[in-house]
């Protein structure tokens, strides 16, 4: 495990341009490259844009585009000029559904996928009319020398992400986001509630995983809405390695020690003390109870199975 | 920028207006959001340059003042549209504004257009309106003036070579108090989601002049209205109930729970219910396999949208 150095790639999208975003994650890849980088990171969507609409279909790609086999490509190269890419597009599947995905580029090829799973459709989010959602979640092995956990934005809203992702061997978690900014109440920590969440759930998982956690937002604008940014690399004991500034574009630098985990895992043995087969078995009554198929411990008494209130 | 001269801080509007404790907003990051939005939404659409109604009253100033910041003054035509009756010292304010920019400025007064569709009641000439047109209500004359406006607006931003940047703030869209096609019609609006009492912060940070953040807010229909007489409220009591009732989803009872009189929340739900259709689009009757906005939906900036 060797220090690793991140790029942090928040950048502002074109929507629905495809060729002209290929060609500027080509040339970041380039300069992070250039700057020594390991791992550079690209945000939610950052191939296509956010706000697609009706366009998604139109800028779909099959995992066998030759557009994203190029895109890989781009990340071979011999000792210290190879790296790992981790990159968000419209993907099709054979079957014909769209997903969001992201994905591990390295050693010139596509190493691992992982397809949005939560996609909010409530408040100014409308996701799951136009996509569908990711049934997998898995922690890939990775050049890097540790498990990588890939997710995507909303993913990050579910706590059960982050455990999964680092109870299967992940070791660097990593959200990638296009957070639309909302609520400037001059209260916020950092003037921004949106930011004020994030930033809150990014220590905590950190933390609670004893893992290094990758967030990468974009910035920019598509149509009404305003992304803020604000990319951070989190220790595993929970502090902030980087915080990116909010709203500015940029491709931003950052130096981890990779051992931190290994520290943090031996002073804190969180993930060593979970108890999965409390968490299954307990998972698995409760997914009983909503099915009708196990009485709930918590309905009113009389309700019919599945049912938690007794109807009169 | 450079021109424009800035004030003493006022984070709480102190001094200058009454700011709610729960409207107070971060306005660095407000006029980052902005600034972004006013040049995406250009860009998109493949402008460089824009067009502003200044009126001399806060809402208009304050967009100008946005526009310049987002895109500088020498980008920005500022146009004053008087009526015969409008206020001289709200022609005074928005030439203050346009001299402390020192973006392009020009004034055309719209009398004669206006005149010209309901006639001449002093003489009794008839205009194009016949008649009828010699006394219709302030409203229908209001209305009228602030859709010539409209028209003037986007004639002007061919020959400019700019979009319209809508004026209107989230109290009077959320009560209605705008003319459908008039002062709500834009190409972007970059105060439509700031309460009044917001506008005044914002406005106040960027410097707008202190005698426009503190005059009575008015649509200068006629001489001595103004907005808060005609709705009974002053603003920041109801900025508060519709913060309260529309952003922080609180029902009547909670309203009223929360110190604010029955007659006033419900004249707000009343207001707000019976303006949802200036709000929206008009709808289409649905025929087709695929119908604009109901099951074609696509950004309004998409790849091929921008003027080249």
């Amino acid at each position: 495990v060797q220090p690793l150095r991140i790029a942090l790639a928040q950048i502002a999208p074109r929507l629905g341009l495809l060729d002209e975003n290929l060609a500027r994650h080509h040339a970041l890849i380039g300069q992070a490259r250039t700057g020594g980088a390991g791992l550079v990171v690209f945000p939610e969507l950052g191939l296509t844009g956010y706000l697609l609409q009706d366009l998604a279909a139109e800028v779909a790609m099959r995992l066998d585009d030759p557009r994203l086999l190029e895109l890989a490509g781009a990340t071979a190269g011999e000792g210290p000029a190879a790296l790992s890419a981790i990159v968000s597009f419209v993907e099709e599947s054979a079957d014909h559904r769209l997903f969001i995905a992201v994905a591990l580029l390295e050693d010139g090829r596509v190493r691992h996928v992982q397809r949005k799973l939560f996609l909010p459709t409530y408040g100014l989010f409308d996701e799951r009319r136009f996509f569908a959602a990711g049934d997998l979640l898995r922690a890939t092995p990775s050049r890097l020398g540790v498990g990588v956990g890939l997710s995507v934005c909303e993913d990050f809203w579910h706590l059960g992400v982050p455990q999964m992702l680092a109870l299967d061997g992940a070791q660097l978690l990593v959200n990638v986001s296009s957070s639309p900014g909302r609520d400037l109440a001059a209260l916020n920590e950092v003037g921004l509630g949106t930011a004020t969440s994030w930033r809150t759930l990014l220590r905590t998982y950190a933390q609670l995983t004893t893992s290094f956690v990758v967030f990468v937002n974009r910035v920019g604008v598509d149509e009404s809405i305003s992304f803020w940014g604000g990319s951070e690399v989190i220790g595993p004991n929970g502090d902030a390695a980087f915080s990116a500034p909010l709203y500015d574009e940029g491709l931003y630098f950052v130096d981890v020690d990779l051992a931190d985990v290994r520290r943090e895992r031996i002073a804190l043995p969180l993930l060593r003390d979970e108890r999965l087969e409390l968490a299954v078995r307990e998972l698995g009554r409760i997914v009983k109870e909503r099915a009708g198929q196990a009485d709930d411990s918590t309905a009113e008494p009389g309700s019919q199975p599945g049912l938690d209130v007794a109807a009169r | 920028m450079s021109a424009i001269e800035h004030p003493r801080p006022m984070p709480n509007g102190a001094g200058l207006f009454d700011l709610p404790t729960e409207l107070a907003i971060d306005t660095d990051v407000a006029r980052r959001v902005i600034a972004e939005f006013i040049r995406g939404q250009l860009r998109q659409a493949g402008f460089e340059r824009a067009v502003v109604g200044l009126s001399g009253g806060i809402d208009s100033a304050l967009v100008a003042y946005l526009v310049a910041e987002a895109i500088g003054a020498e980008r920005l035509l500022c146009l004053m549209l008087p009526y015969r009756t409008s206020a001289a010292s709200s022609q005074g304010d928005a030439e203050t504004v346009i001299e402390h920019l020192g973006c392009a400025g020009d004034m055309i007064e719209i009398s004669s257009m206006v005149d010209a569709y309901f006639g001449w009641a002093d003489t009794g000439l008839v205009g194009a309106a016949g008649a009828e047109g010699l006394t219709a209500s302030a409203l229908r004359r209001g209305n009228v003036m602030a859709r010539i406006r409209m028209t003037v607006l986007y004639d002007r931003s061919v020959t400019w070579g700019g979009l319209v940047v809508g004026t209107s703030n989230k109290t009077e869209s959320l009560i209605g108090y705008t003319t459908l096609f008039g002062d709500s019609a834009s190409a972007l609006n970059p105060i439509g989601d700031l309460y009044k009492s917001q506008v005044r912060q914002v406005a106040a940070a960027v410097g707008v002049p202190e005698t426009i953040i503190r005059k009575a807010p008015s649509a200068d229909l006629w001489p001595g209205q103004t907005d808060e007489t005609e709705a009974g409220f002053t603003y920041p009591e109801l900025d508060r109930l519709l913060f309260w009732l529309v952003d922080r989803r609180r029902s009547p009872e909670e309203l009223e729970a929360k110190g604010f009189a029955p007659e006033r929340i419900e004249w707000a739900l009343k207001a707000v219910a019976g303006s949802e259709f200036k709000r929206q689009v008009a709808p289409v009757a649905k025929l087709g396999p695929r119908t604009a906005g109901v099951d074609y939906l696509y950004p309004r900036r998409r790849p091929g949208s921008a003027r080249t």
